[in-house]
């Protein structure tokens, strides 16, 4: 395969003695994960050039910030990267604390920590479920959305929404978490552990997934920086980045846990990273438990109509699949002047092109479920 | 089947809309059951049409994740003979529009209609599909307002996302248009 | 301070100090529009008198965030004859990032390079379209994957001829970056590999993030 690569490179244009031919995968695909279309220049089974084609899912997210009042635009934030929708939201309205320099309370930032992290397990659940179908097998699809469907459940009881939750609020929340929430949590944080070994003695340790993954798609640390990858991916080449440490928001600082690296800068390295999360979220989880105390959920002064003081403001967060990032402009006024979001998907796709050059396209498509794409998150 | 929790825009069983009812032959190429007519053949076939759904595999966004929990051991489509997913719209029955079509999939998804065999039937899921939902405002220049825009819907799921049950509801619905009959009770809500 | 910012403050100022010079360094007459008599004599590749340049790039950074410079919090020791405007230590906790720098058009590679040495990745390319001012701003967000700085380099074109150099030699991610920010503002980079529609439409000649856009 080695080899193969340099021949190819040698003719990177099409230009080389080998017949090549275009494949275009999506923009309705299985195995891309929503409307992600592939045009890729094959030679044989192997890949010059595969160029992702994107805007089939655009959304208009960051017009439509222009033309909403802030509280309005709310919703919309767990409408980016579905999958991580408390992450959004906390970081949107994390941007207008900042600039509004609302002091929110302990409780309601103890519980967004709670909330974020079960979103995080659920979301990497999903990633798991779909990987392994990428990869050929369905059952753990089963296994993961039955666990994700308990998550789902404790966030239900508290916001309402199984997917789009939109629960913060500008200085704390929709509404206070009840012991039942609290008392579900504890027990979905003793029932996760095992299950989680279950999943690595089944999935995990085969060797049909290792030799899937392992050594496949490798994406260097240096390359993660050229692109801005961030999240498991860069995780996963070795770097111990993460938005929670590097850029402290909310209690994080408080909690004791791990950041999971592994230097293989491989499939396999991502994979593991994204399980090794899901292990100190739930540490995580249980220390905010327990620190959690009694007390207001929602900042006691927060404006009914929000205007923010002119100037640019950003906030970042670490969702479950990298850093994600909200720049807002404003010019004093009711909505935003301008709004950007900094999408995690986005960049980490970016790298694709080069980092599947000379790639076999099973092997590909493995890598690319290893980067856990969620295409509304790129297209935005 | 339970109320919704406290309700957040969760659609209620109830609040299905019918979709528009295409007059026999205006819209849909005719079909040799429309010439000539076997009573007892067509209600076997309906039957057996009704029963065993196969949905294309196509989510678009948000919507698909719940399409497949829907499909999934909790809420386990399989029960109503939906649940085989095929990727390839040849062999697929029932397209479910999960999620937003903006102009640039639009041809993407009209091709995947036309790909598919007679019979066959479209399921609108979500307020994207239904007309643009959050992302329909004055000055949007990307998405397609609705997909019946597009080609004929046959039900209407609304919600954003619609919850699972509401899209188990829908197939139900499918199945009753596709016979004639409802053959699973209707969901009562407490008042 | 840290030690990378003290080093990224010193070689942006620099990078932006020699820009007083006369006559060393060529600036777009775009880079002006605050003198709309300039802007309109002067077509807009021709090199204009270039002792504008640092004033304007102070002004550009009071306009950009909509205040005067002066409530800008720790403000850093930088040697006296350039403003201390354009190059900027920043609280973090009040903007969401440590450094900002302002630089001409053709700066912005240099810039780039400059953070590219000091170990930082890309985060996004940003257009805001200051329509009042008949400027495009242009924001490079950047973020250090090791010791999780966060740098903003902001400069500014004109609306018009919205025009600069590309950095995506410098980072592979702005490739992307860029064709996004030519989508949604028009902005032509020079230099850039493949500068088509790329969340819009393949046929699409629209901006629509432009402030006068009509759909
Ligand atoms: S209806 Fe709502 S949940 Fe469904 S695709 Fe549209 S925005 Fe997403």
């Amino acid at each position: 395969m080695i080899a193969r690569k340099d021949s190819l490179s040698a003719a990177p244009d099409g230009q080389g003695p080998q017949e090549t031919f275009v494949l275009n995968l999506g923009p309705q695909h299985p195995a891309a994960h929503g409307v992600l279309r592939v045009l890729t220049t094959m030679e044989g089974e192997w890949i010059q050039r595969a160029e992702p084609v994107i805007g089939y899912i655009h959304r208009m997210h960051e017009k439509m910030g222009e033309n909403r009042t802030w509280a309005k635009f709310l919703p919309n934030t767990s409408r980016i990267d579905y999958l991580s929708a408390m992450h959004y939201t906390h970081a949107f309205v994390g941007v207008v604390e900042r600039a509004l320099k609302i002091e929110v309370p302990a409780r309601a930032e103890y519980i967004r920590v709670i909330t974020s992290e079960l979103n995080r397990i659920a979301s990497h659940m999903v990633w798991w479920g779909a990987l392994l179908s990428d990869l050929g097998g369905l059952t753990p699809f089963l296994y993961a959305f039955d666990d994700r469907e308990k998550i789902l459940d404790l966030l239900e009881g508290l916001c309402g929404a199984r997917l789009t939750y939109c629960y913060y609020r500008f200085g704390g929340l929709y509404n206070d978490a009840d012991d039942d929430f609290l008392n579900g949590t504890r027990a979905f944080v003793k029932h996760m552990p095992p299950r989680l070994r279950m999943y690595r003695d089944l999935v995990s340790d085969n060797i049909i997934l290792r030799k899937r993954l392992e050594e496949i798609g490798p994406i260097s640390a240096e390359m993660c920086r050229r692109y801005g990858a961030t999240g498991p991916v860069i995780r996963g080449a070795g770097v111990a980045y993460d938005v929670r440490r590097c850029e402290p928001y909310s209690v994080y600082p408080k909690f004791d846990f791990k950041i999971p690296t592994y230097p293989q800068a491989d499939s396999m390295a991502r994979y593991l990273v994204r399980m090794d999360e899901m292990e100190q979220s739930l540490r995580i989880i249980d220390q905010a438990l327990d620190q959690i105390t009694a007390g207001p959920f929602m900042a006691p002064k927060v404006p009914r109509v929000i205007k923010l003081p002119p100037g640019d403001y950003c906030y970042a967060v670490e969702a479950a699949r990298g850093r994600f990032m909200v720049r807002i402009v404003s010019d004093g006024k009711e909505m935003p002047y301008r709004l950007k979001l900094r999408t995690p998907s986005f960049s980490n796709l970016s790298l694709f092109e080069e980092a599947s050059r000379g790639m076999i396209l099973p092997d590909a498509l493995a890598m690319m479920g290893s980067l856990d794409l969620v295409i509304p998150d790129i297209d935005r | 089947m339970e109320t919704p929790l406290k309700s957040m825009g969760q659609p209620t069983p109830q609040s299905f809309q019918p979709g528009p009812q295409p007059a026999p032959g205006s819209e849909r190429p005719v079909e040799c059951s429309q010439i000539a007519q076997f009573a007892k053949l067509d209600d076997l076939l309906a039957l057996g049409r009704s029963y065993s759904l196969w949905p294309l595999t196509f989510g678009l966004a948000c919507c698909a994740i719940e399409m497949m929990a829907a499909g999934m051991a909790r809420w386990d489509l399989a029960r109503f003979g939906a649940e085989v997913f095929r990727p390839s719209p040849r062999q697929a029955d029932v397209m479910i529009v999960a999620g937003t079509v903006n102009k640039k999939m639009a041809p993407a998804v009209k091709l995947l209609y036309d790909q598919m065999l007679e019979p066959k039937w479209v399921i609108a899921l979500g307020n994207c599909a239904l007309s643009g939902g959050p992302f329909n405002f004055a000055g949007q220049y990307g998405i397609v307002e609705g997909v019946d825009k597009l080609f004929p819907v046959d039900v209407y799921v609304p919600g954003c996302p619609p919850r699972p049950e509401a899209i188990i509801e829908g197939i139900l619905k499918l199945e009753e248009k596709i016979t004639g009959k409802r053959h699973f009770p209707v969901a009562k809500l407490k008042e | 301070m840290n030690a990378t910012l003290e080093r990224l403050t010193s070689q942006f100022v620099q990078l932006i100090g020699p820009a007083a010079v006369p006559a060393n360094l060529p600036v777009r007459a775009a880079a002006g529009p605050h003198e709309p008599a300039t802007a309109a004599a002067i077509p807009a590749p021709v090199p204009a008198a270039a002792p504008a340049t640092v004033p304007t790039a102070a002004a550009s950074a009071a306009v950009a965030t909509g205040t005067p410079a002066a409530p800008k919090p720790a403000a850093p020791a930088v040697p006296p004859p350039p403003p201390p405007s354009p190059v900027q230590v920043v609280d973090h906790a009040l903007k969401g990032y440590h450094f900002d720098a302002t630089v001409s058009p053709d700066q912005v590679v240099s810039a780039a390079s400059i953070l590219d040495r000091e170990g930082f990745a890309l985060d996004a390319v940003t257009g805001v379209d200051w329509i009042a001012q008949s400027q495009m701003e242009v924001v490079y967000d950047y973020f250090h994957p090791v010791n999780g700085l966060r740098a903003v380099v902001r400069t500014r074109v004109n609306r018009a001829e919205p025009e600069l150099a590309t950095i995506s030699n410098v980072f592979s991610g702005a490739n992307w970056h860029e064709r996004e920010a030519h989508d949604f503002f028009g902005l032509r980079f020079t230099g850039h590999p493949n500068l088509t529609p790329f969340l819009l439409p393949e046929d699409a000649t629209f901006h629509p993030l432009r402030k006068d856009y009509q759909p």
